[in-house]
């Protein structure tokens, strides 16, 4: 289809450890009414739902989106869930952007929630994400498999635990200005440098939080946007790509695609690039939300961006360059690092992405922004969900 | 206003069938103390662990290769954190690549202190050299072996 | 893989181009990966297809029944995955198929692999499926899946005395045909008396009223009409019409007999396909039969046959092989259930009439069918394709 997919309507919550108030319902519930607001629609105007929703066990709950169908107001109408682990928030976004583009609805809704803060322990959770074949004995976990690749990154490039400190510090002063952030105190270098190790070399301050909140995004057609003159922004690159799930298969010294790096995020974006038009990200690009639940982990996201060359952007982030006020603010609203409510996380990369090129991020605004990246990572760094996001 | 909570917990068992392919692997470890990997029809890579194909390029797995009991660290982590369900604090893991091998298997590195991370970091930095020991008593699980620092 | 800036001005049409279903799946020799290996290669190979020609992958399971947190990552390598756009929609198999159409459609997609499957490895399939029953107010009562179709069961009794009798003859019907379908497997009763003789199980459903879990896994490759021009393909089965909706979680807010998400999926797929008059346009059809009632909820929303008239089209063979219009000549789930599958392989087994390949279970002329599938509890989703040997392109 030749017409756009905008973005009408965003919705997200003052993310928090726990949200006892709330059920998990509610808390999609809080998120949906905040979109629905923001583009002045109700439910009767949504044609569709995609719900967001990663590992059943993190809620407790089986299936748990059958519990969200009124929260989304999905009653009668068309619904569906996705899950591709971490990356289930921007899959939910090009889920709901295919529903537009196929030309079977014009206004579409995306939601989810976590309660992240209220699973007994995510950690032995994400542990079954390996396969009980070979690897679910070992004491696998999302933050043990993310320090074996910092220390694949520091194996291959100039990059020390400094380096990892100072996106901490980076993003929290980001966060600092982003009321919707769950972590928002500023921090220094020393201070990441003396938390306790939890995984070598990933420290306490490296390390996301576990975050309770919602998301929602409405989504709408070009010519529904035109015909009742709403105001929006528009998704002009939509990829996904994923990788081998044996992390064995990313290292040794003739591998193609090394643990350190991210080749099937570069891989992602060079799809979502294309069908956008952007030939030099570095150049084109304004403002990234790239996903990046430890520190590290920003670095190889950015590169997999085509923002810095391989193994060059611990240099630039000494620089200042990926820093609000920088040349290309990545995170500025504080990005994973500062809140993972994971079922929504890489939705709100989307959200924050559209809040940017649309001129509404408040004090964590990049001036001037029209084009921005999202993406999203899921599984065992295994699948990557990318867009690029225009005024 | 009384907020109230509830506890549940999630207690599912599972049998996962191994298939033929890793049950072969895991006896031969557990009667022999060997570990083999599987190579590829086409591209002749040595998959360790092995499996029936390739999922790089979707080609089937033809032939047993012995491999170790040296090999090489390719990644490694020390966790300091305790984790519920998960083994006490400190210890180290990740994944080396045995001699004959051309991808990765994961498993415990034991024998190193871990009292200083740097000191510990620099002992397991990848490309040292490894021998793979092996459990007296032997159930046929990734368990039943682990790594050590070469001395020599 | 197609260059995605060259869009066309209306979405693309839409048609199956390979089918392939592997009910019950051995599972000692092969651990699941290796299942879904085999299915992936046989499922291209039907459809004289390489990997490569996959432009992007959607698959479906449920992480409960398979023991993993994020079932997507068994799968993602045995199927091709790796450097490939895969999705996954753990809501259900049928959904996978839903939005690999709608990718097809969208133009930014030429094909699109779509897999569910559904493996035996846990304890207790009821278990696992309690699960699914919110903590807030349900978990403590035995509400897994079972109970909520035998409540369902209990309300459509309650609200059309006939439909009991109705219920054993769509059993019996069923299963003969199950027989046919699957020789080599275990099928349960045919006969309507011992059907409701047979121990209770969870009142009204007895024993032989429904089908224990098997394991199972469907695999189909939908395509786009450029795509499918290109190669010459002989025998698609052309979506004609889509149409999927939810219900509530709470079977106590639900109307678990006059199913208003049933009602707007068939609204949905009949208007986009055309059809007006089913009972003339339909010439087969597979439906929901995880218990008889939800077959005969299927009748009635499709516009086959109202309540008023389940007994009499039960018993007199309306809906049988030999009948007007044959529903569930694969024996349905009442006959082989693959729980978490049994929607997409109602889907397939109506894509294999419609290609042709239905064998001796083969109705000739079978130009408009029609598969539905419901999953959840008591019917919660519901969703409805109708298939063509024609893209109805001229129509």
């Amino acid at each position: 289809m030749s017409e756009r997919v905008g973005i009408i309507g965003i919705g997200q919550s003052v993310f928090k450890s726990r949200r006892d108030d709330a059920s998990y319902p509610d808390l999609v519930r809080e998120a949906v009414a905040i979109a629905l607001a923001d583009c002045k629609l109700s439910f009767d105007d949504i044609e569709a739902i995609v719900y967001s929703l990663s590992p059943d066990a993190m809620v407790g709950i089986g299936n748990a989106e059958r519990l969200g169908v009124d929260a989304v107001g999905a009653r009668g109408k068309r619904f569906l869930r996705i899950n591709t682990g971490g990356s289930t928030g921007i899959s939910s976004v090009a889920a709901a952007f295919y529903h537009i583009a196929a030309g079977a609805c014009d206004v579409v809704l995306t939601a989810g929630a976590d309660k992240v803060g209220e699973c007994g322990d995510s950690q032995s959770v994400l542990n079954k994400i390996w396969d009980p074949t070979y690897e679910r004995p070992l004491p696998l976990g999302t933050i043990t498999m993310l320090a074996m690749s910092a220390v694949r990154y520091m194996y291959k490039y100039p990059m020390d635990e400094e380096d990892m400190a100072r996106v901490v510090v980076k993003n929290r002063a980001h966060a600092a200005r982003n009321p919707y952030a769950h972590l928002r105190k500023p921090t220094s270098i020393d201070e990441v440098m003396s938390s306790r190790y939890i995984a070598w070399p990933i420290k306490l301050f490296d390390c996301c939080p576990q975050s309770s909140g919602g998301c929602a995004m409405v989504l709408a057609s070009e010519r529904y946007i035109k015909q009742h003159g709403l105001d929006a922004v528009w998704i002009t690159g939509v990829g996904h790509s994923s990788e081998s799930y044996y992390m064995g298969e990313r290292m040794g010294d003739k591998v193609k695609a090394d643990h350190a790096d991210a080749f099937a995020l570069a891989h992602s974006f060079k799809r979502a690039f294309v069908m956008a038009g952007i030939k030099d990200p570095a150049m084109e690009v304004h403002v990234a939300e790239l996903y990046a639940p430890f520190s590290n982990t920003e670095f190889h996201a950015i590169e997999a961006a085509g923002l810095a060359k391989l193994g060059e952007s611990p240099e630039k982030v000494r620089d200042g360059e990926f820093s609000l006020g920088g040349r290309i603010p990545v995170n500025p609203s504080g990005g994973v690092l500062c809140t993972n409510a994971i079922a929504v996380t890489a939705m709100v990369r989307v959200a924050e992405a559209a809040l940017q090129v649309w001129g509404r991020a408040g004090e964590h605004q990049v001036p001037g922004a029209k084009i921005a990246i999202a993406s999203g990572n899921g599984g065992d760094h295994q699948f990557f969900g990318t867009m690029v996001v225009e005024a | 206003m009384e907020l109230l909570t509830r506890t549940e917990r999630w207690n599912i068992t599972y049998q996962h069938a191994l298939g033929e392919v890793a049950s072969w692997f895991f006896t031969q470890i557990r009667d022999h103390g060997k570990i083999y990997g599987r190579r590829c029809a086409d591209s002749k890579r040595v998959l360790v662990p092995p499996r029936a194909f390739s999922d790089e390029t979707l080609e089937p797995t033809k032939e047993w290769v012995e491999v170790g009991p040296g090999g090489k660290i390719e990644a490694f982590t020390i966790v300091y954190e305790s984790f519920q369900n998960l083994p006490d604090p400190p210890y180290a893991f990740g994944y080396v690549t045995l001699d004959g091998a051309d991808t990765a298997i994961g498993g415990f590195f034991k024998g190193i202190d871990l009292s200083d991370p740097k000191r510990a970091a620099n002992e397991l930095k990848i490309g040292t050299r490894i021998e793979t020991r092996f459990a007296e008593q032997r159930k046929g699980d990734v368990l039943d072996f682990w790594f050590e620092l070469s001395r020599n | 893989m197609r260059n995605v800036s060259d869009k066309r001005d209306t979405p693309a049409r839409c048609g199956v181009i390979a089918c392939k279903s592997v009910v019950p799946f051995e599972s000692k020799k092969r651990s699941l990966e290796e299942v879904l290996y085999e299915l992936t290669q046989s499922v291209l190979a039907d459809g004289g297809l390489r990997i490569d020609d996959i432009d992007g992958i959607v698959v479906a399971a449920n992480d409960q029944l398979d023991g993993r947190a994020i079932s997507i990552m068994a799968a993602s390598g045995s199927v091709g995955g790796v450097n490939r756009d895969i999705l996954s929609t753990p809501s259900s198999g049928e959904h996978a198929f839903v939005l690999g159409t709608l990718r097809v459609a969208s133009g930014h997609f030429r094909t699109q692999l779509v897999l569910a499957w559904s493996p035996m490895e846990v304890a207790s399939t009821s278990e696992a499926l309690r699960l699914a029953a919110d903590p807030y107010f349900h978990r403590a009562l035995p509400m897994d899946e079972w109970s909520a179709h035998a409540l369902q069961a209990s309300r459509i009794e309650a609200a059309v005395p006939d439909s009991a009798i109705a219920a054993l003859h769509v059993v019996a019907k069923n299963r003969r045909c199950g027989r046919l379908a699957f020789p080599n497997q275990a099928i349960g009763s045919s006969d309507p008396d011992s059907i409701a003789a047979s121990v209770p199980f969870r009142w009204p459903l007895t024993r032989e009223m429904i089908a224990l879990p098997i394991s199972g896994a469907v695999a189909v490759v939908l395509a786009s009409d450029d795509f499918i021009a290109e190669r010459q393909i002989a025998n698609p089965a052309w979506v004609r019409g889509m149409g999927w909706a939810a219900e509530s979680a709470y079977l106590g807010d639900r109307d678990l007999v006059s199913l208003p998400g049933l009602a707007s999926a068939v609204e949905q797929a009949y208007r986009k396909a055309g059809i007006k008059d089913p009972r003339k346009s339909i010439v087969l059809a597979e439906v929901a039969d995880t218990t008889p009632y939800q077959e005969l909820l299927a009748w009635e929303h499709l516009g086959l046959s109202g309540r008023k008239t389940w007994k009499h089209d039960a018993i007199a063979g309306t809906f049988a092989e030999k009948g007007k219009i044959p529903i569930n000549l694969s024996g349905g789930a009442l006959s082989v259930n693959p729980i978490f599958c049994a929607g997409l392989h109602r889907i397939a087994e109506a894509v294999t009439q419609v290609r042709g390949q239905a064998g001796d279970r083969q109705v000739p002329g079978a130009n408009l069918v029609v598969a539905h599938a419901a999953s959840g509890p008591a019917m919660q989703y519901n969703t409805v394709v109708v298939l063509g040997r024609s893209s109805g392109e001229s129509e």
